[in-house]
Parts: C-alpha cells; structure tokens; sequence
C-alpha cells in the first residue's frame, strides 16, 4: 500500500514538473511572440499606428485671378456660400431640415430627397444639402443657425468668368481633376485649368495645396488639430488682353461667326482674340449638364472651337500681300510694268475670271492691291511660279504655329509643287489670288500683317502684359518692297476706288488694309448647279467669307489685326467695319489717355 | 477564523494583490474616457470576489469534495436549460438570465467539472478503464451542450483541462497516443461541422490582412497597438489605439493590448511574470497538498488559468484565432473576476490544510 502511494506519487510529481515546464514553455513562447512585436516589428507597427490616428487634410489653394491689361477681372474667385448638416449634432432632424426648408424656399421634393439620402449616410460626417449659393440665399438661415442644431454654413470660392463667351476661348474653363492630373500631385477635390490660358498657365495660376494633420478616432471623427502647412496660392496673371478691345469686336461681329485677332505690332501682344460662337464657361464651374455638352458639340456652328487659332480658311485676296511680297522680292518683270484686265485671263481653254467682270483695264501692282484686281495677280503668280511664292509664304510665316501657348493651333497649308502629283499651271495661279489649296488661321494673318506693319519681324504672339518681346524670326525684306506694298494698303482705305474705303475712311487715325472675299463655291460649280431660282448667295453656307487684314495707325504702326467672318460675304463691306469699330475705339483711348496724361 | 488567516500563504496573496492592482490600473486606462462607470463596479467586483475568496478559504476540503457532484450537475442542468430559456447575444445563445446577473452556465462548468474530476480522482488512478471511461464521459457531455450554443473557445478549455487533470491522473502514455492520434484524425470532421463564423474567425487568424476590415480587423488592430507600444511604452493614458477606440472590445478581451501599448514590453513581462508566478505557486501548493483531492483541484485549476492566459494573449498578439476568453484578473467582467477568485480560495483552502504537517504524515492522505 504505502509503495503502491508512494510509486503513485512519484508519477504525480515527474507528470507535475512535466506540465510545469511545458507551461513555461508556452509562457516563453508567448513571451518571444509579445518581444517579436514590441522590439523587432515596434517600427513599422508604430508607423501604422501614427497613420491610423493622424489624418492629412488638405487645404486647397486659391486659384489666382486672370485679369486683363488694365485690371479688369477675367476669371475671378467668387466667394459662394454652402449648407451642410452633421445628422448626429442634432436631435431633431426632420424639424431642423423642415425650418432650413422654409427659409430657403426649397419644394417638398428636394427635402423628400435629403431626406432619403440622410437615411443612407454616417451621422458624424457632414452632409451637402446646397451648395454655390449667394449671400443673399443664405443669409436667413445663417442668422438662424443657432436654432438649427447640425447646420453649418461655410464659405468657399468658385471660379467665376464675369465675361462668359466673350473670352470663352482665349481664358479656357476648369473641371474636375482627371486620373492623369492626380498623377502630377493634383488633389481629387481640386479642378485643373482645361483650355486656353487656364490650362496653359495652369501651374502659375493653380498654386500648392496645404495640410492640415489631424488626429482622429476609429471613427473618422476628428479629435484635434496639431500641425498646420499653409498652402501656397496661386499667382494673379495680368493678360495683354483689352477686354473692351475685346467687347468692342464682338459687337461689330454681333450675331455673326466668325474671328477677331488684334497684335500690337512692336512687340506681339494680344490685344484681342475672339472667335464667335463662343460658350458660356461659367457652365463648366457649375457643373456641365451632358445635354449642354451634347448640344455645343453637335451644333453646327461649333461653338467650342476657337475659329482665331484653331480653323483655317483660304485667305482669299489678303494673301495677294505676300505675292506681292514675293513679286517685289524676285523682281518679277510684271511689277515693274502694267497688265491689261480685261475680266479674265485665258488659260488654255479655260477662263479665270477677275472679281470685276468688265475688267479693271490697266493694272499695275498698287492698283491690283488697292482694287483687288485678280487678273493681275494670275499673271504675277504665273510669273514667279507656285515654289517662289511658296518659299516667301513660309518666310512670312505661313503653314507654321505662332507657338501663341494656347494650343491646339492650325498650321495651316501652302501648297508645294513637289507634293508627288503633277501640278497644273492654273493651280499656281489660283494660289496667287489666295484661293485653292492655300489656308491659313485668322492668327496667322494678324502674324504676317503685323510684320509688314513693323518692317519685316515676325513676331511670337504672346497673351501676358510686359512679357519680353520674342521675335521669331527677322524677315530679308528692302525697306522699300515693304513700303510700296504698305502705300498700296493705305490706298485701300484712303482711295475712293480701295475696297475698304467706305467702312474705314473716315476715322481719327489713317488705317491701311486688305479685304479678301473668299469663295465657298467655286466658279466650276457653278450657279446652274444650284436648284432653281435659288441664287447661289442665298444659301448662307454657300456664301463667301469675308477678310479684313490690316493696321494702325498707318505713319506709326501700333495695332494689326485680321478678321474673318464666316460666309460673311464680301471683305470689305461685312469684315472691314469690324476693324473700323476696333481702330474707334483705340484711336479714342488714346485721346482719354492723352488728355488724362497717362499715356497709354 | 483570525487562527486561519495566519495560516494564508502569503506569497499567493502577494501575487493576487499585484494582478489585482495591475488589474484595476490596465483597465482605468481602457476605460478612462466615458467608461469610469465601468471601473467603479470592477471594483465592487474585487471587493465581492475577495469576500467569496475568504468564504471558501473556510470550506474544508472534506466538504469541497462532496459539493463535488451536486455542483457538477446543477451545472449541467443549467446548460440544459440554456437552449430553451436562454439570452441570445452576440449571435450564440450562452446566457441564463438569474433576474439579478446574466450568467454563462458554461463558466460555472468549467470550476465544477475540474472540482468532480478532482473528487473522482482523489482516490482513483487513471490507469484503469474503468476509473477513465466514467471521467471522459463527464468531461465530453458538458462540451457537446457548450459546442452547440455555440461556443468553440469555452469548450476547447473545458476539454483541454480535463486532459491535464486526467494526464496528472496517470494516464498510461499509449493511451495519451492514442488520444492524441484520434483528435487529429478527428479535425476535419470537427473544420466540417464549426458555424461559418467560427471558420471565418480561424481563417481570418491564418490571413488577418485579407480582409482588414472585417474579421481580420480586431488582430491587426491589437498587434499594432502592442507593436507600436515598443519596450517602455508610449506612457500611461497615452496609448493612441485604446485612447482613440481602434481597439476592439478593450476593456473586455482586448485589456491586455491597452497593457502592452501603454507599458510596453517592460508592461506585458511583468504581467507574464507574475502570471508564472501565479501558476508556479499554484503547483507548488499542488506538490506540497496534503490530500490528493487537494493536489488534483490545483492541478486543475492551474491549467484552466494556465489556458486563459495562453489563450487570451495569444489570441490578442495574433498567434491564435481570436476566441472569446477573458484575461484572468485584468478584464473587465464580475462573474469571470468571482469564479476565479474562488478558485484561488480553494488553493488557499488546500495550502492551508497542508501546513502543518508534510503531506505523507498527514492522517487520511492516500499518500500517507
């Protein structure tokens, strides 16, 4: 019995300090496990804890403002107002939302909306009710807000475009970041300048975001505040633009389509650049619904297309400058002598007929530039043949880009001979009188009449006051081509035969000009093509366009400009008194800043 | 009384008097901000579990003993009772509702299986068919009823001690093989038939990244919160995973993260260190017991706080699925703190009995 106990015993024991040291064991383990974690993985273990409680919010920039030359706010930050509500600061929801109703005048349906989507989000996060709303909407609620537990209203900015379509396409609009702006450090919340100077300036306006770091709890909800990095605002951007130059232009225009480019011929700056249609940006800030979107792009006057920079057009008789140019560069035989007009020039068995049908009778190369004569041209283009005036063309800068900066720009086209078909005499022919193949962007024309205007430099078009001027390149033209070529100009204005004597004569500075009519049907299609009775000039997309390029004033050049009116009709009657409102309104700037002293 | 009381082992006392003040400083910690109300009934809990502690130090063991089988079975009863009368919460029905307290017959289970095992122990070897068939039975009935509420940690607990307790019995080492060999074959049945939640809780224990933010969440939550407490912590109150809420269930299941990110590893060492101690002391008491009945109770409950411990940090560093078992005497729960303290009371009970005399002198000691 007492071995029999005392062998149990034994056993007890040796099973007793086998558990003991198992449990030990186990201890150990658990022991190496806890130092595993708060010694060897303690680094990366407090990173995640640090980012658990510490939220980054950012604090957006403000967008800088873009004015124009004179300070005039093209694109500004309004400061808007919006309502939100943290369901859980407040006891009584539906009566809160309900008083918030009354005073902001809202139907029964928006509230029914709320209020379904109240049911469906956090209580301690706050929630949208309105937003983008004036002083004046908001105002009965803010005074009430401490009877409306939850409600808070906070102010905030939206960028606003005072002039809407009138700089629509040279100012651009915002939208949402997209994927690919979050990839160059732009914020989900924040918009991105998407055409025009807003996208091209867009990190000069745009500025840097700031942090706010946070501490927050488990549930997002915000415990303190610690450290604060400002943000960096974006930088305010004054325009060479005169955006009364501006309005002025797009009265002239009034309902038609078509574009307006104003240069300062010394250094290249814009003073105006307007195409017509344009859009209405403010539509973008607000939110652009698809049917508005839908409708800009399907409408045939394609309003979202800049037509000054972005659509090319046959020049027409503008381009019968830069033969003339060509001419008087390679001295041709016909500029130093006279051509009979007699309507026409035969071709073969082909007539190319002159604009005026009885004929201009005798024509040298100032009357065909004053009087627009085709005739003439024919033979001077027949004469210096399709590569001579291809080769000034491109000096001059035709079928190249301004590289103005608000891009996508139309280079526009010059034919060339060695194209690889075979070219025809005629073709040559119509090129010279700016018709054919030939186009170039109403920018480009403002480019090249600018360049005569101040003596052979092609200028960078650039769109910011004081930038330094950049000359493209200097053109190898005498003085005095250049001179019979300006002469000829002036004449168009100032001879009671110029084509542009009418719109433009009588005004305070002497301007010097070139129309241009560009045909939309060509003579081979012609009228007994069209359907009976039907005029070919009635149909307005068959109508010609029309061209009006010049400067001003003409003894001491300061402004170029070009405009273009789409199947306006003819140069000097729709185009020119477009340029004659613009040259008014300078010459009487001028007159105020003389009389005020300042100068312009 | 005042003769007895001389006769408490002081270094017990000591121990429970240094968990009971690391206790009650962990779990201020937890719940400090809105839950002070929480660490005031802990402490009427203390105060009710020192008193019921002092009760039982009173029992002799003789009484204990025939306790024994009523205890035993008014527990199964009352498990019994669980499915029809029962409170659902948390998805498992576990809960009896006495008017006064919410009580899990599962926890009183755990203390009367160990305490009728001890009894049928106390004069038997676990050699024998005969003595071992009848101990399985009563450890297999109470953990059938316990897996059905269901509750797949208390079970495993429960099962695990009586393994221990049959193991300190003598069972023959073939026999503990075949034990050993059976369970496993027996896993898949067992991986077959656990609750969907169950298997997301061992599944979410192997890949807690896969899913953060549901089952995953409460084990990646925790090892940050330890993990970032580093060796000297990041200062009492200042622990930014309890203090903003990203811990789960921190004053309950999850106190001893609170420890180890607020103390660091100097925190959760002390704390494993007197938990050793804890149990070391239990199983001297055991060796030193006068009768077997005495040596086989502390075995028991020796592996009960043994598994608790294990368990329970082991769950929160993320090395075991996470199962809902509280750390003994640092979270926060009144049953839990009292059932446990009766425990101790009944080691004391044993250390006294076995004061006077070396056990093998003592009248009545099956080793005498």
């Amino acid at each position: 019995m007492i071995a029999n106990s005392l062998k149990m015993r034994g056993r007890f024991e040796r099973r007793m300090l086998l558990l003991q040291w198992l449990a030990a064991l186990l201890l150990l383990l658990l022991f190496i496990r806890l130092a595993d974690l708060q010694w060897l993985q303690h680094e990366g273990l407090l990173l995640q804890a640090e980012q658990n409680r510490i939220n980054v919010v950012p604090i957006l920039p403000t967008r800088g403002e873009i004015v124009d030359r004179h300070g005039q706010g093209l694109a500004v930050n309004h400061v808007s107002y919006r309502l939100t509500l943290i369901p859980e600061r407040s006891e009584n929801i539906s009566a809160v939302l309900t008083q918030v109703q009354q005073l902001m005048h809202w139907p029964d349906k928006r509230l029914k909306r709320l209020q379904k989507q109240l049911a469906h989000s956090r209580r301690d996060r706050p929630i949208l009710l309105a937003d983008k709303l004036e002083w004046n909407e908001i105002a009965q609620v803010a005074a009430r807000l401490h009877q409306l537990p939850g409600i808070d209203v906070q102010a905030g900015t939206h960028r606003f475009y005072p002039y809407g379509a009138l700089s629509s396409h040279l100012i651009g609009y915002l939208s949402l970041a997209r994927n690919e702006d979050l990839q160059h450090g732009v914020l989900p919340s924040e918009k991105v300048g998407r055409r025009g100077v807003e996208r091209t300036f867009e990190s000069t306006l745009h500025g840097l975001p700031g942090s706010q770091y946070e501490e927050v709890d488990a549930h997002g909800r915000r415990i303190s505040a610690f450290k604060r990095v400002p943000p960096q605002m974006g930088k305010r951007l004054q325009l060479s633009l005169d955006i009364g130059l501006q309005q002025v232009a797009s009265e002239a225009l009034g309902e038609r389509t078509g574009a307006v480019v104003v240069l300062d011929v010394n250094n290249g700056e814009v003073l105006a650049l307007l195409s017509k249609p344009g859009f209405e940006p403010n539509r973008f800030i607000t939110g652009l619904e698809t049917e508005q979107w839908q409708s800009w792009i399907n409408d045939s006057q394609h309003p979202l297309i800049n037509r000054a920079i972005q659509a090319v057009y046959p020049p027409a008789s503008t381009f019968k400058l830069l033969v003339g140019l060509a001419g008087l560069a390679k001295q041709s035989p016909l500029i130093h002598q006279a051509t009979q007009c007699l309507g026409y020039v035969k071709l073969g068995d082909r007539k190319l007929r002159c604009w005026k049908r009885r004929g201009h009778r005798r024509v040298d190369l100032h009357k065909a530039l004053v009087e627009s004569c085709d005739v003439y041209f024919y033979e001077l283009g027949d004469q210096l043949g399709m590569a001579a005036i291809s080769d000034t063309a491109r000096q001059w800068g035709f079928g190249e880009t301004t590289n103005i900066g608000i891009g996508p720009e139309a280079t526009g086209s010059i034919p060339r001979t060695n194209g690889g078909r075979r070219w025809f005499r005629g073709e040559t022919m119509i090129t010279a009188i700016g018709q054919g193949t030939v186009t170039a962007s109403p920018l480009q024309m403002a480019r090249f009449t600018a360049a005569i205007a101040n003596g052979g430099a092609l200028l960078r078009p650039h769109l910011l006051a004081g930038q330094t001027p950049e000359i493209t390149r200097q053109i190898d033209v005498l003085p005095e081509n250049i001179n019979i070529i300006r002469k000829a100009m002036r004449d168009v204005v100032v001879s009671v035969h110029g084509t542009a004597h009418r719109a433009m004569a009588k005004l305070a500075w002497t301007s010097a000009g070139k129309t241009g009519t560009a045909q939309v049907v060509t003579e081979a299609q012609d009228e007994d093509k069209l359907p009976k009775g039907m005029q070919k000039k009635q149909l307005k997309r068959h109508r010609d366009h029309a061209w009006f390029v010049g400067y001003a004033p003409y003894e001491k050049p300061r402004i170029a400009f070009a405009i273009f009116v789409e199947h306006g009709g003819h140069g000097g009657s729709a185009a020119a008194p477009v340029a004659a409102a613009l040259v008014r309104y300078l010459a009487k700037q001028e007159k105020v800043a003389a009389k005020t002293g300042q100068g312009s | 009384m005042i003769e007895h009381l001389r006769k408490l082992d002081g270094l017990l006392l000591l121990i429970m008097a240094s968990l009971a003040v690391l206790g009650m400083i962990t779990l201020y910690a937890a719940v400090h901000q809105g839950g002070i109300d929480l660490w005031q009934r802990q402490m009427m809990h203390w105060s009710i579990a020192i008193s019921v502690f002092l009760a039982i130090c009173l029992i002799p063991l003789r009484v204990m003993a025939l306790l024994s089988w009523p205890a035993y079975l008014s527990a199964l009863l009352a498990l019994l009772l669980v499915p029809l009368f029962g409170d659902v919460q948390m998805g498992a029905r576990r809960w009896l509702d006495l008017g006064v307290i919410n009580f899990q017959p599962s926890e009183l289970m755990k203390w009367a299986l160990m305490l009728l095992l001890a009894h049928w122990f106390a004069s038997r070897d676990a050699a024998s068919m005969k003595s071992l068939l009848p101990a399985m039975i009563f450890a297999l009935l109470p953990a059938v009823l316990i897996v059905m509420q269901p509750d797949l940690g208390t079970t495993l607990l429960l099962l695990f001690s009586a393994i221990v307790m049959i193991f300190s019995a003598g069972l023959p080492w073939k026999w503990a093989a075949y034990g050993v060999l059976s369970s496993l074959i027996s896993l898949p049945v067992l991986w077959h038939n656990m609750h969907t939640y169950q298997k997301q809780r061992v599944l979410s224990f192997l890949h807690p990244e896969a899913d953060p933010l549901g089952a995953g969440y409460h084990v990646i939550q925790s090892n940050i919160a330890i993990g970032s407490g580093g060796l000297f912590g990041k200062g009492y109150l200042h622990g930014t995973q309890a203090r903003l809420h990203f811990l789960p269930e921190q004053h309950t299941d999850f106190i001893f993260a609170v420890l180890a990110e607020e103390g660091g590893l100097i925190a959760s060492g002390l704390l494993l260190t007197l938990y050793a101690l804890l149990i070391a002391r239990i199983i001297s008491i055991s060796m030193h017991a006068s009768t077997r009945f005495g040596a086989m109770l502390c075995i028991g409950i020796s592996a009960i706080f043994t598994l608790y411990i294990l368990i329970n940090i082991g769950m929160v560093s993320g090395v075991l699925p996470v199962v809902g078992v509280p750390l003994p005497f640092i979270s926060y729960g009144g049953s839990a703190l009292i059932t446990m303290l009766a425990a101790l009371g009944m080691v004391m009970r044993v250390s006294i009995e076995s004061r006077d005399k070396l056990p093998w002198q003592r009248p009545g000691s099956p080793f005498a």
